[in-house]
C-alpha cells in the first residue's frame, strides 16, 4: 500500500518535469528604450528593456557597438548614487542576443542617478565614455523591511523551536530520564 | 527507510540550486515529496493511535500531541511537514517577488532566505527522524546523509547577515558553527566513537559527487534548452560544492580524538581550524575577495569561539535527541 502510494506521489511529481522541459524556451531580449553614448572613436547603443528603471527590478541590458563586435573588446564599470563603483569588468556577450554585449536579468539596486564608464579597445584604437545620470526611480513593492520582517518569520519560529528543545534537554531531566549521555560533557 | 529515500532527495537538491528551471522543479519536488511523506506518515501513526497501538518513538522520534490530541505526529515528521508546508507557502511568496523585481539571481533577497529556512527546517526534520532510528542500520546510513545536507545548507542563510559590521567573515564563521554543532551533535545522539569522523567523510563524498555534477548537468541542461553558456565563465569550481570547508574532515578528527578530554575544547580546536582554512579557500576557489591578515585573524578567533559555542549546543542538542518521553502539546 505504502509502496503504491509512494510510487503514485512519485508520477505526481515527475511526470510533470519530464514533459515540461521543452517548453522552457527563453524569451528573446526586447529593447525598449536606447542611449547614445560616445566611446572615444566608437558609437555604441546602451538597450534596456524596461524603461524606466527602477531599483531592485532586473532587466536586460544591451551593449551595442557600431559595426558589430568583431575585432573589438571592452571593459564596463557602474557607479553607484554614493559613488562607489564596481571594478571594470570586461564585457561579454549577452546570452540571449550573442551579436551584442550586455547584462541578462541584472538590477541596480538603489535608487538615484547611476553612472557607467565604458572603454572600447578595437581597430581605431583606445576609447572611453560615459554614461551619466542615468535616472534609477525608487524600487517597486512593498518596503524592504515589510518584506525581511515576514521573511524572517521561519527564522523566528525556528529559533523559537530550538529553545524549546533546549529548555526540554536540560541535563536533570536527561539524567532523570535515563539517557546515557555516553560522555564526560565539557 | 522513508528517511533514507528523503535524504537521497535533498542530495539533489542541494547540488542544482545555482541554475535555473529544472533544477529549479527538483527543489520544490524535495520539498513537495518529504512533505506529503511527513503528512502520510502522521496521518498513519495517528489512525495507529486510535485503534489502540503505542506509537514506537524509533519511527520518526517522540510521538507528539497536535491540535489538542486530534493527530499523534512523531516529532521529526512534524518538523518535516510543517518546514515542508511553509517552504510551499514561502514559493509562492518567491513567485510574486519575482513578477514584481524580475529574475535577478540572487541568494539573499527575502523571499529566497525564507526558503532557505524552510528547506533547514525540513532537513532537520529528517536529522530528528534519522536520529531516532539510531539503533538501526538504516538510521544510521540516513544520519551519515542527512546531517551532511544540513551543514551544506544550513550556512547558506548566514548570507542574511553578509552586510553586519563585523571584523569577521560571517558566512565562514556561521559555517564553523554549523559544522561543529552538528559533528558534536551526531556523536552524541549515535554515542558511539567513529560517528563524527564517519559524518565528515560524507560531507566530503558529497562534495565531491557535487563538484562533478554541478558542471556537467548544468552544461548539458543549458545544450538542451538551446542556450549558451556564459562568456568569460569557466575554470571557477561550482558555487555550493566551493561553500563546503575542505578542513571539515580534519575537523572531525580533532573531535573524535579530543572528545574524552572535554567536548568544548574539541569545538574550540575544530572551529579555530574550519575558520583558518575556510577563510583562506573561499579566495583561494575565486569566491571572496583575497583576505587581509586582520581578517585573517579575526576569523581565525571568531571560528575558535563560535566552534566552542557550536559544541556546547551540539552536546545539548544531541543529548536531547536521545530523549524518548512522551510529550503533549
Amino acid at each position: 500500500m505504502i509502496k503504491r502510494l509512494f510510487a503514485l506521489l512519485a508520477a505526481i511529481v515527475f511526470v510533470p518535469i519530464a514533459t515540461a522541459a521543452p517548453a522552457m524556451a527563453y524569451e528573446p531580449v526586447n529593447i525598449v528604450h536606447t542611449e547614445h553614448v560616445q566611446v572615444g572613436p566608437y558609437g555604441l547603443t546602451v538597450g534596456f528593456s524596461t524603461w524606466p528603471l527602477r531599483a531592485m527590478q532586473s532587466l536586460d541590458f544591451t551593449f551595442a557597438p557600431d559595426g558589430g563586435l568583431d575585432g573589438k573588446t571592452g571593459t564596463f564599470m557602474r557607479t553607484g548614487p554614493s559613488g562607489s563603483h564596481t571594478r571594470p569588468a570586461s564585457m561579454v556577450r549577452h546570452p540571449r542576443k550573442r551579436d551584442v554585449w550586455g547584462l541578462d536579468v541584472f538590477a541596480l539596486p538603489v535608487e538615484g542617478p547611476w553612472k557607467f564608464d565604458f572603454t572600447i579597445d578595437g581597430p581605431q584604437g583606445h576609447g572611453t565614455g560615459t554614461l551619466s545620470g542615468l535616472q534609477v526611480l525608487p524600487q517597486p513593492g512593498p518596503p524592504l523591511t515589510l518584506s525581511w520582517i515576514v521573511c524572517a518569520l521561519p527564522f523566528v519560529a525556528l529559533i523559537g523551536f530550538l529553545v524549546v528543545v533546549w529548555r526540554r534537554g536540560n541535563p536533570g531531566r536527561i539524567r532523570a530520564s535515563g539517557v546515557p549521555t555516553g560522555v564526560a560533557a565539557g | 527507510m522513508i528517511g533514507t529515500s528523503w535524504d537521497v532527495q535533498w542530495h539533489i537538491d542541494v547540488g542544482p540550486d545555482t541554475f535555473f528551471t529544472l533544477p529549479h522543479l527538483f527543489i520544490y519536488a524535495g520539498s513537495a515529496i518529504a512533505g506529503i511523506a511527513a503528512l502520510s506518515v502522521v496521518l498513519a501513526v495517528t489512525a495507529a493511535q486510535r485503534r489502540g497501538e503505542t506509537p514506537d518513538p524509533r519511527d520518526g522520534g517522540v510521538p507528539i500531541r497536535v491540535f489538542g490530541g486530534a493527530f499523534t505526529a512523531p516529532l521529526g515528521y512534524l518538523v518535516t511537514g510543517v518546514g515542508a508546508a511553509a517552504f510551499l507557502l514561502y514559493g509562492l511568496t518567491d513567485l510574486w517577488w519575482h513578477t514584481v523585481y524580475g529574475f535577478d539571481a540572487v541568494l539573499n533577497s527575502p523571499p529566497h532566505v525564507a526558503l532557505f529556512t524552510t528547506i533547514s527546517i525540513t532537513m532537520i526534520g529528517a536529522v530528528i527522524v534519522a536520529a531516532s532510528a539510531r539503533e538501526l542500520l538504516w538510521g544510521r546510513i540516513a544520519m551519515a546523509i542527512s546531517v551532511p545536507v544540513l551543514m551544506t545548507f544550513f550556512p547558506i542563510t548566514a548570507n542574511a547577515f553578509q552586510g553586519l559590521p563585523v571584523p569577521f567573515d560571517s558566512i565562514v564563521v556561521a559555517t564553523a558553527l554549523i559544522i561543529v554543532l552538528l559533528l558534536v551533535l551526531t556523536r552524541v545522539a549515535i554515542g558511539r566513537p567513529g560517528t563524527a569522523l564517519a559524518t565528515a567523510a560524507a560531507l566530503l563524498v558529497m562534495q565531491g559527487i557535487l563538484w562533478v555534477f554541478t558542471p556537467w548537468a548544468t552544461s548539458l541542461y543549458a545544450d538542451s534548452v538551446g542556450l549558451p553558456m556564459r562568456d568569460g565563465m569557466g575554470g571557477e569550481p561550482s558555487l555550493i560544492p566551493s561553500g563546503i570547508p575542505l578542513a571539515g574532515i580534519v575537523a572531525a578528527l580533532v573531535i573524535e580524538l579530543l572528545f574524552r578530554r572535554g567536548a568544548l575544547i574539541s569545538g574550540g580546536v575544530a572551529g579555530l581550524i574550519l575558520g583558518f582554512t575556510f577563510v583562506l579557500q573561499r579566495p583561494w576557489l575565486g569566491y571572496a575577495a583575497p583576505v587581509t591578515t586582520v581578517e585573517l585573524i579575526a576569523t581565525t578567533i571568531a571560528g575558535c569561539a563560535f566552534g566552542v559555542v557550536g559544541a556546547f549546543l551540539g552536546l545539548r542538542f544531541g543529548a536531547t535527541l536521545r530523549l524518548r518521553e512522551k510529550v503533549t502539546a
